[in-house]
């Protein structure tokens, strides 16, 4: 084989600069309104900070749970993008920065850091050895090192074999894929229950890391469809990605959709009909004033619009529609966050004000900062991987 | 093995066969008369149905009473059976539905077989509801009609959910079967030179074809069938959950529990499908159709559905601790080294730990191994429902009430009997339908599709 | 063999790749009646057939969407209209525990519903007296072969043309389809006398059917054993006891629970000095209301003015707005419900103490409403 037919015609191409500096500019715009907020309403900026962290996981972590998805599953119609989920999951080397802050306000955030509550409530007492901070800082640290671990370890790899066109890296990263997968379940399950479960710490639900769960695939694929279906119409990735492909994205998201809708149906249908009062006060709260309009919300913008928009088979395969379905699930993340975190902060209704705002301009900045930085001097394609060829031929 | 080729697509079918070849191959046992070793297994699963018929007529006859069935255990082998015989029927249609949505092509070995299963083993499961609200012959009254007490049914309660989730399950796996043989009837009628058969087969290929006018609709019903049955395999097993989770009984009412029962059901529908193939593919010669890498992704799935299993049981284990509820921590405790301990870690050590030797690429692929792994498997999700429904039903909020849940020999009449009237269906299907759709399979065989060079 | 007419010209290829490029050329030639059979869906063709894409997509959304209304529809009035039950405090219309039956029904139409359509509507089927069938064409294209088939009936059918045509495709096989006109028959058959033999006789064994089933098999042993139990009915003789009744009278001196002895009996004197203890209160005045409406308003009418609707069958009741009623006191009214007076039964076992003093409390807003004082505009 020759060597340009080895590289598939890809030729390197750098993003403008200027999407770098709109990443950084609303990182600043951000950054700076952010602190502001800080200084202004501390314990109201914590709270939108853990919605930014979640927010970011879920992008990140998620974008690798589906680099490692294609590995173990041996996909073929998502390697030729491959690449962009891999600069999509670079954000999870944020995620400690962004902690920061929040891992010296516990005490404003979380009501079981308080010593004397511990003592005198005995439900939460009996929570002790798993609800102390130092146990959740060293569970916080143990899994953002070993999501880092697995970024550099998957992409790494990837990135040699751009080189090298060696099978064995794929065998090498199908084999760390699956061991990323358990590591992935646990770590996302529980970083949704210390996060944001632990808000409230006398409710519990089985249920609540498969709804972060769901919520984090389906935040990582919207960023990843925006991403990839932009790049290939502006001739970053290879030629030959059509219809088929978007329609394998499309369905994928449309799924997730579903998925997301069944098991938040779930948790709120189980809990509404036993009716017992220790679980139906966290739904109770968000049925509470405007509370009410943000729930009837998420609903529609989080499963009724998304459903009926890619219900059709065309509209799966129209990549205008398929970015701005990208885009919206992505706001509907982020309100679906907000929607879990901040009744505990505003009880009576929901608060939306220049702090909520910022943090949304701070994590599109973060994201596409980190995007642009991330795939500079790199491949947008992995062009290196022995399944590349069939993943450019793939039909339905 | 271990130099794989990812460059190029696997094989679905090894050997590159003729597509007479492959007909010829499917359509043999149809053709020819059974032989001693069908009539010894035959003998095998009728006997064991005939004792389930006793236990039946039992307990007709006498009543509910013939069971180990008492206060508290109000629901005793005859839910267990239920939901472990749906859960079997989850695998049949998630092959079908799913796979195909997901373009899995290895699938199109084993989906017809699977899909029959799924049939039979929820007729088997549909047995036991019946059977268990103690006047069969009224069972009608759980379908809304209007009748003479001018009363409807309880829209609100799970066990109506499950009369509206099975028997819809069945009509539409049922009809998915059904359009998946439409192709093959008619390759039957074309083949046979038997004149009632070919009579038989002209009425059920309802005159089909093969029209390119028709295949296209086909195929878009066929996608259209399997995008409804993918939401409704899911909603199932869901429903199923809810009838114990929407109570207040403390390891019942969790919120995992929906996506836990349905991975479990596939898991169990995945093993059962997985030992039933061993057998079909050796005996009728389809080494090379249901190959040794379809029986590797099967495994990979039990894997997979194994340890989310094994997740939903730590989550479980770990929020009844951090709930803080006294009943919710003394149930989980007292399933772990109560009076049913040992039922308990049968199941642990079937469902969580077994499947983990599928980690290793060697007993992914060998006979023996994956057959006795998958057996495990069965066993241990019969235990999962064992049990939900007796360890949490004996030890509940009352300790005056508590009692030891004891089966009676009617009850192991009865599952037995379940077991018999699966596999005398499944040995019937193999001898009068083709148990590899022929179309399908003829769709992926090497070279039957164009090259797409032309234009 | 006079009678048989030509249908089609067909040809047979042997690979997929031939098929396809015969597909293209023919259709490109301008043939519209023609068709393409194959043992499995051959990807690419409907391209290479110029066919518009399936339409079923939409008629499954329209059967699913009104298998969803329909669901809606009749858990609503089924539950909240027709015969509305509080099931465990729910809500009559308890929407999020019916979802699951919605989307049950849902599936249910759009699944069976769509493929019904695709075989009765798109495919006419089922047809087993197709010119093709029995044919070595079928025959072939069922097994292995790809076939392609022009029909006589296409405007630019031309038999030497096809055959050329077919040959310079390289077609292993060309063969000519004839057809017996008595065999494609597309008339009704619902009017032959067999059929409508089969419908009597179906008729009568599915009646006949379901009345031993409702009428015979229910009363025989063991299916009548839940009817037939050994409990004591009302009205009914027992053989335990020696008087052969079924129900038993209170030993003597037996209390009921909550009963109070009532002092004043036959003393009306002595009952009118009696206080009402309950507060006109909202709860009160609603409880007295429905209780009037209930056991009073039958003779006294629903305002008080004995203008009910039993008026006429007995000598009427009096009005309650009488100045005698009206100066009585409440103890008094009292003692007449709870005795009776001249026609009237004693109220005593209707009425709880408590509502008893509830109706008198809304007596006394009737006889206030007809003879308000004063006072009450302030």
């Amino acid at each position: 084989m020759s060597s340009s037919l080895t590289n598939f015609g890809y030729q390197q191409k750098e993003l403008p600069v200027k999407v770098r500096n709109i990443g950084l500019a609303l990182l600043l715009i951000g950054l700076v309104l952010a602190v502001i907020g800080y200084f202004v309403e501390p314990v109201r900026s914590m709270f939108n900070n853990i919605i930014l962290l979640t927010f970011i996981i879920s992008i990140g972590l998620g974008s690798l749970f589906f680099v490692a998805l294609e590995y173990v599953t041996g996909a073929i119609w998502s390697v030729p993008f491959r690449r962009v989920m891999e600069f999509l999951a670079a954000t999870l080397l944020i995620v400690p920065i962004i902690a920061l802050p929040l891992l010296f306000n516990l005490h404003d955030i979380f009501h079981w850091t308080h010593p004397e509550v511990m003592k005198t409530d005995k439900l939460l007492a009996g929570k002790a050895p798993y609800l102390n901070e130092e146990f959740f800082i060293v569970r916080f640290l143990v899994f953002a090192a070993l999501w880092i671990l697995f970024y550099y370890a998957i992409t790494l790899t990837s990135k040699k074999q751009d080189s090298t066109k060696e099978t064995k890296l794929t065998r090498r990263n199908i084999k760390i894929s699956a061991v990323f997968i358990p590591v992935f379940a646990l770590t996302v399950s529980f970083t949704a229950i210390d996060w944001l479960m632990t808000l409230e710490p006398h409710w519990f639900s089985t249920i609540y890391g498969v709804y972060y769960f769901s919520g984090t695939v389906l935040a990582a694929l919207a960023a990843g469809t925006y991403a990839i279906v932009s790049l290939n119409e502006k001739g970053y990735l290879l030629k030959g990605l059509d219809k088929d492909h978007y329609y394998s994205l499309g369905a994928l998201l449309f799924a997730f959709v579903n998925f997301w809708a069944y098991i938040a149906f779930s948790q709120f249908l189980l809990i509404w009909y036993a009716n017992l009062p220790e679980e139906t006060i966290w739904f109770l709260q968000r049925w509470d004033g405007s509370w009410k309009y943000i729930s009837i919300l998420l609903m529609i913008v989080q499963f009724l619009v998304p459903y009926f928009g890619l219900l059709s088979q065309p509209s799966k395969k129209d990549g205008k529609k398929l970015k701005f379905f990208a885009v919206w699930i992505l706001a509907a993340h982020y309100i679906d966050l907000y929607w879990l975190a901040m009744p505990t902060f505003s009880k009576e209704g929901f608060v939306l004000g220049w702090i909520e705002l910022a943090y949304p301009i701070l994590a599109v900045g973060i994201v596409v900062l980190v995007f642009s930085l991330k795939s500079k001097k790199s491949n947008f394609v992995a062009i290196g991987d022995p399944k590349l060829k069939r993943g450019i031929e793939f039909k339905l | 093995m271990s130099e794989v080729d990812y460059s190029v697509e696997l094989s679905v079918v090894e050997g590159r066969p003729g597509l007479r070849e492959i007909e010829d191959l499917i359509t043999k046992p149809l053709e020819s008369k059974p032989d001693k070793k069908f009539f010894i297994a035959i003998s095998i699963t009728l006997t064991m149905l005939m004792i389930g018929v006793i236990g039946l007529g039992l307990t007709v006859y006498y009543g509910i009473g013939m069971w180990g069935n008492n206060n508290p255990v109000g629901w005793g082998f005859g839910i267990v059976n239920f939901v472990f015989w749906v859960g079997i029927g989850h695998a049949g249609t998630l092959i079908s539905a799913i796979l195909f949505l997901l373009r899995q092509k290895w699938r199109n070995g084993i989906a017809r077989f699977a899909e029959g299963m799924t049939i039979f083993a929820v007729m088997t499961a549909g047995i036991f509801p019946l059977i268990h609200v103690g006047r069969p012959w009224l069972a009608g009254y759980l379908f809304p009609y209007p009748n003479q007490h001018s009363i409807w049914v309880n829209f609100t309660s799970p066990l109506l959910w499950d009369v509206f989730a099975v028997s819809t399950y069945f009509t539409v796996s049922f009809v998915f079967w059904y359009v998946g043989l439409i192709p093959d009837f008619a390759a039957l009628r074309e083949k046979t030179s038997n004149k009632i058969k070919h009579i038989v087969y002209s009425i059920f290929s309802l005159g089909w074809r093969g029209s390119n006018k028709h295949w296209q609709n086909y195929e878009m019903v066929y996608l259209i069938l399997a995008g409804f049955a993918t939401p409704l395999v899911l909603s199932v097993h869901t429903i199923v959950s809810f009838d114990f989770a929407v109570s207040i009984i403390p390891g019942w009412h969790t919120t995992i529990f929906p996506p836990y029962f349905v991975a479990g059901a596939v898991f169990s529908g995945f093993a059962m499908v997985q030992n039933v193939l061993i057998f079909v593919r050796k005996i009728f010669n389809y080494e090379h159709i249901i190959t040794i890498d379809t029986l590797e992704k099967m495994n990979k799935i039990i894997l997979l559905t194994g340890t989310l299993v094994g997740y939903a049981y730590a989550m479980e284990f770990f929020i009844a601790w951090y709930s803080g509820v006294q009943a919710e921590q003394f149930t989980f405790i007292n399933r772990a080294f109560g009076p049913y301990a040992w039922a308990y870690w049968i199941m642990i050590s079937c469902n969580v730990i077994s499947p983990q030797l599928f980690w290793f690429k060697k007993l992914r692929r060998s006979l023996v191994p994956m057959f006795i792994i998958a057996v495990f498997v069965n066993v241990g999700m019969w235990f999962e429902r064992f049990v939900i429904v007796i360890s949490s039903l004996s030890r509940d909020f009352l300790p005056s009430s508590w009692a030891y849940f004891t089966p009676t020999a009617t009850d192991f009449a009865i599952l037995i009997g379940s077991f018999g009237l699966f596999f005398t269906l499944v040995l019937l299907f193999t001898k009068a339908l083709p148990v590899v759709s022929i179309a399908e399979i003829k769709a992926v065989v090497d070279g039957a599709q164009p090259t797409h060079k032309e234009h | 063999m006079s009678e048989k007419k030509l249908y089609s010209y067909t040809a047979l290829f042997n690979t997929p790749d031939e098929i396809i490029h015969a597909v293209e050329k023919v259709s490109e030639k301008g043939y519209k009646n023609y068709d393409v059979n194959t043992p499995y869906p051959v990807h690419g063709m409907d391209g290479a057939m110029k066919l518009p894409p399936s339409k079923l997509g939409y008629i499954a959304l329209v059967l699913g969407l009104s298998g969803m209304m329909a669901g809606l529809l009749m858990t609503y009035w089924m539950s909240a209209i027709d015969y509305p039950i509080n099931i465990g405090g729910k809500p009559i219309f308890s929407f999020p525990a019916y979802i699951p039956i919605i989307f049950e029904i849902t599936v249910l139409f759009a699944a069976v519903g769509t493929v019904l359509a695709m075989l009765l509507f798109f495919f006419k089927l089922p047809n087993n007296s197709h010119p093709l069938h029995g044919t070595n064409y079928m025959k072939a294209v069922s097994s292995d072969k790809f076939g392609i088939s022009i029909q006589v009936d296409d405007k630019l059918f031309v038999k030497e043309e096809v055959i050329n045509l077919f040959k310079e495709l390289g077609s292993t096989e060309i063969n000519p389809v004839y057809y017996d006109e008595v065999e494609i028959n597309y008339k009704n058959k619902i009017f032959e006398p067999k059929f409508i033999m089969f419908l009597v006789v179906a008729f009568i064994l599915t009646s006949g059917a379901t009345y031993v089933t409702l009428n015979k098999l229910m009363f025989m042993v063991p299916f009548d054993w839940m009817s037939n139990q050994e409990k004591v009915i009302p009205q009914s003789k027992s053989m335990f006891y020696s008087d052969g009744f079924g129900m038993r009278t209170p030993v003597e001196g037996t209390i009921a629970r909550g009963h109070i002895p009532y002092p004043y009996k036959g003393d009306l004197e002595a009952a009118s000095a009696m206080p009402n203890p309950l507060l006109p209160t909202k709860e009160n005045m609603k409880l007295g209301q429905q209780k009037y409406d209930t056991f009073c308003s039958l003779c006294h009418g629903y305002h008080g003015e004995g203008d009910s609707r039993l008026r006429g069958q007995f000598p009427n009741p009096p009005s309650l707005h009488s100045e005698k009623v009206r100066n009585w006191s409440d103890g008094s009214i009292y003692h007449v419900i709870m005795e009776g007076q001249n026609i009237m039964p004693a109220y005593s076992s209707q009425l709880t103490n408590d509502e008893k003093w509830a109706v008198i409390l809304h007596l006394r807003a009737l006889q206030r409403s007809l003879n308000a004082k004063e006072t009450d505009l302030q």
